[in-house]
């Protein structure tokens, strides 16, 4: 039991992690709180559902499911990478130099927008994908691991060492992290802050549409408000591992999944969401700066 | 400058409440209430289409006491605070009547205003005890209710399934909770309760509560609650390597429960009234609703029947006095599209016969 629990948090803590990243890599480098985050992920798992089902009508899926799931997590990262840039340009990069309550607003305005627009073009229902993996996966230590989760846990860690490994060894991820230093200054010395940005919004998208996918096919619906809830967890994550960290976000969406499900079974399954924001305000009180942030200093 | 802006929209208000409060008296309305957007939409939509059949086919012949009959349709989300404003609106819009609400959570309220209103409301499918019991003279229902439900179940778990060990869990709704609870006091101690708690509504995970439940080594589990969770459940059920059967309510017996769910809901035993299409009745009902609106739902024959039983008794009292329809309902039997309807002093039907169901090759069968 406490292993099949175990790793049932660790499951949706991947997908909390994963969704966090974009969260944090965000406010990293524009000091921004991007809450259409979360629609972004709505988006990429009701692009799941629907590259799935055209895979399945051209026979691709019976022909192999490995070949089928990578073109749908390609396909749905390249739209939601596209949507995260187009967001990007029209609701932040106008105001990028206003106060800074005007892009916040300019965010909520845009999760609203693409919220109602999946429920006009895809409906109020939700959709249903019919299982596609076997739900007998092996066992371990008398708990089942199913093939959904086990490609969750693979693929969400092969993905973040991936991202770690981007933004420490390459120029791009050098780029990123001088403009996340200074905006003013990366300018300067001929990084062209506008692209770095855009490819910021795009990694951090395509990440929450890995997220939505694995979703999909982790519990099999989608429906135009699940990017709710998901933001706000998600969010809750990458505050909890101390928001601007990338490990941190990747740490507070693990412990975020754990606690709620070890809540969920030895405290009690109505009140797992309080407890884990109670841990949340906690974790703050003793760290303001969440768990692996670093305490900002002001630049003089 | 503030001001000339201001004095147009102003008389743009007025002239919108005066719109509002100026109707034409000549026609009749009947509401109908339910959930028609968000995760339980379906069901409110099919109610509405009902009722938008018996309406229609009663204007075709000319309306009720000479007049045209008028439906109004709210949306209550399956919210108690927007079944009442819900109810408060149908009130303003001067209905005669209502056919709904869907949810118990949301007909609870809203009954008291619409007693206190002198408005007729007939639930097609709330099924906890307490709407029938506050002593409204003017709430009926034409479905079942949850303590002969749960004992239902009950009987047929003890009778057929032979537990030694039982798990119930519920969705915290005045519906999901209840029938959970009839059916733990109709189990009494002869088997043991080994876990009883609520989920979260919406919640897309339910692994933790399952495993929690496979745990505690139950042969059989209970959910009190609505399809779009029972499917999640019994998806998730199948991942945490819980292969015991599920036995539920009414608010389950949809298709839509199935698609949700696939094959993981074979097996998924469900109490439900009887087969309506054996009923000659009920295939001329079945027949003119696929050719209007597709297939009917669960509860649509039900609406259908409620809101036949409004219009007649308006035809028969020649009145639109809530009291004196409803005195009329009290003591008549109807022949309706699922049967004849009488009901009891508190406003429940007679007869409310449930049976079992389960899901077989994608479809609900009854257990003989």
């Amino acid at each position: 039991m406490f292993v099949q629990q175990l790793i049932n948090g660790l499951a949706l803590g991947a997908v909390y992690a994963l969704i966090a990243l974009g969260y944090t890599m965000v406010y990293g480098i524009l000091q921004l709180i991007n809450f259409a985050h979360g629609e972004v992920y709505m988006l990429g798992a009701y692009l799941g559902i629907i590259v799935l089902g055209v895979l399945t009508y051209w026979g691709v899926t019976a022909y192999s499911l490995p070949v089928a799931l990578l073109i749908t997590v390609l396909v749905s990262m390249a739209f939601c990478a596209a949507y995260g840039a187009v967001i990007e340009r029209v609701a932040y990069r106008p105001i990028r130099n206003a106060s800074k309550l005007a892009p916040l607003i300019s965010a909520v305005g845009m999760s609203i927008i693409l919220q109602n627009f999946v429920m006009l073009s895809q409906g109020k229902e939700y959709k249903n994908l019919p299982p596609l993996l076997p739900s007998e996966g092996f066992s371990l230590f008398g708990a089942n691991v199913s093939p959904v989760q086990m490609f969750i846990l693979s693929a969400s860690i092969l993905i973040m060492v991936g991202l770690q490994f981007f933004v420490a060894k390459t120029r791009l991820g050098k780029a990123m992290r001088a403009t996340s230093q200074d905006r003013i200054m990366a300018g300067l010395v001929g990084i062209n802050i506008n692209q770095v940005i855009s490819i910021t919004f795009m990694i951090g998208s395509s990440l929450a549409a890995v997220a939505g996918v694995m979703v999909t096919l982790y519990y099999g619906v989608v429906h135009f408000f699940m990017g709710y809830l998901a933001g706000i967890k998600a969010f809750t994550a990458a505050v909890l591992g101390g928001i601007g960290s990338i490990p941190g976000a990747m740490l507070g969406g693990f412990m975020l999944g754990l606690i709620e499900n070890f809540c969920a079974s030895y405290i009690s399954s109505v009140y797992k969401d309080a407890f884990a924001f109670l841990v949340l305000i906690i974790t703050l009180i003793i760290r303001p700066a969440g768990l692996l942030g670093q305490k900002s200093v002001d630049k003089v | 400058m503030k001001k000339i802006i201001s004095i147009p929209i102003i008389v743009m208000f007025i002239m919108t409440a005066f719109a509002c409060t100026h109707q034409d008296d000549n026609v009749i309305r009947i509401g109908a209430a339910g959930p028609m957007t968000g995760d339980q939409s379906k069901m409110g939509v099919d109610l509405r289409n009902a009722v938008e059949l018996a309406v229609a086919e009663w204007n075709e012949k000319g309306g009720v006491l000479g007049k045209k009959i008028v439906l109004l349709a709210g949306d209550d989300q399956a919210d108690p605070k927007q079944a009442v404003s819900i109810a408060n609106k149908f009130i303003n819009q001067k209905a005669v009547a209502v056919v709904g609400h869907w949810n118990s959570s949301c007909s609870l309220p809203a009954s008291k205003y619409y007693d206190d209103a002198n408005i007729v409301m007939i639930s097609p499918a709330t099924t906890n005890p307490h709407l029938t019991l506050q002593g409204f003279k003017r709430v009926f229902r034409v479905c079942g209710t949850d303590d002969q439900q749960g004992r239902v179940a009950a009987d047929f778990v003890l009778s057929r399934l032979h537990p030694k060990r039982v798990a119930i869990i519920h969705d915290k709704t005045a519906y999901g909770q209840g029938l959970a609870d009839y059916f733990k006091k109709a189990l009494g101690d002869k088997v043991q309760v080994v876990y009883y708690g609520g989920i979260i509504q919406r919640d897309p995970d339910y692994k933790a509560v399952l495993s929690t439940i496979k745990e505690n080594n139950p042969d059989v589990y209970f959910f009190g609650g609505i399809y779009p969770e029972a499917g999640r459940l019994v998806r998730q059920a199948k991942e945490v390597d819980l292969n015991i059967p599920m036995i539920t309510g009414d608010g389950v017996f949809d298709p839509t429960f199935i698609s949700i769910a696939g094959k993981s809901a074979e097996g998924t035993y469900v109490t439900f009234g009887k087969e309506p299409a054996g009923l000659s009745t009920a295939k001329t009902f079945i027949e003119k609703y696929r050719a209007k609106y597709g297939d009917p739902g669960p509860y649509s024959i039900y609406a259908y029947d409620a809101a036949n039983i409004i219009l007649s008794s308006i035809a028969e009292t020649k009145s639109t006095d809530g009291g004196k329809i409803a005195e009329y309902i009290s003591k008549t039997t109807f022949h309706g599209a699922f049967g004849d309807i009488a009901f009891d002093k508190n406003g429940d039907v007679t007869k409310a016969p449930y049976v079992i169901w389960q899901v077989k090759d994608g479809k609900f069968v009854e257990v003989p």
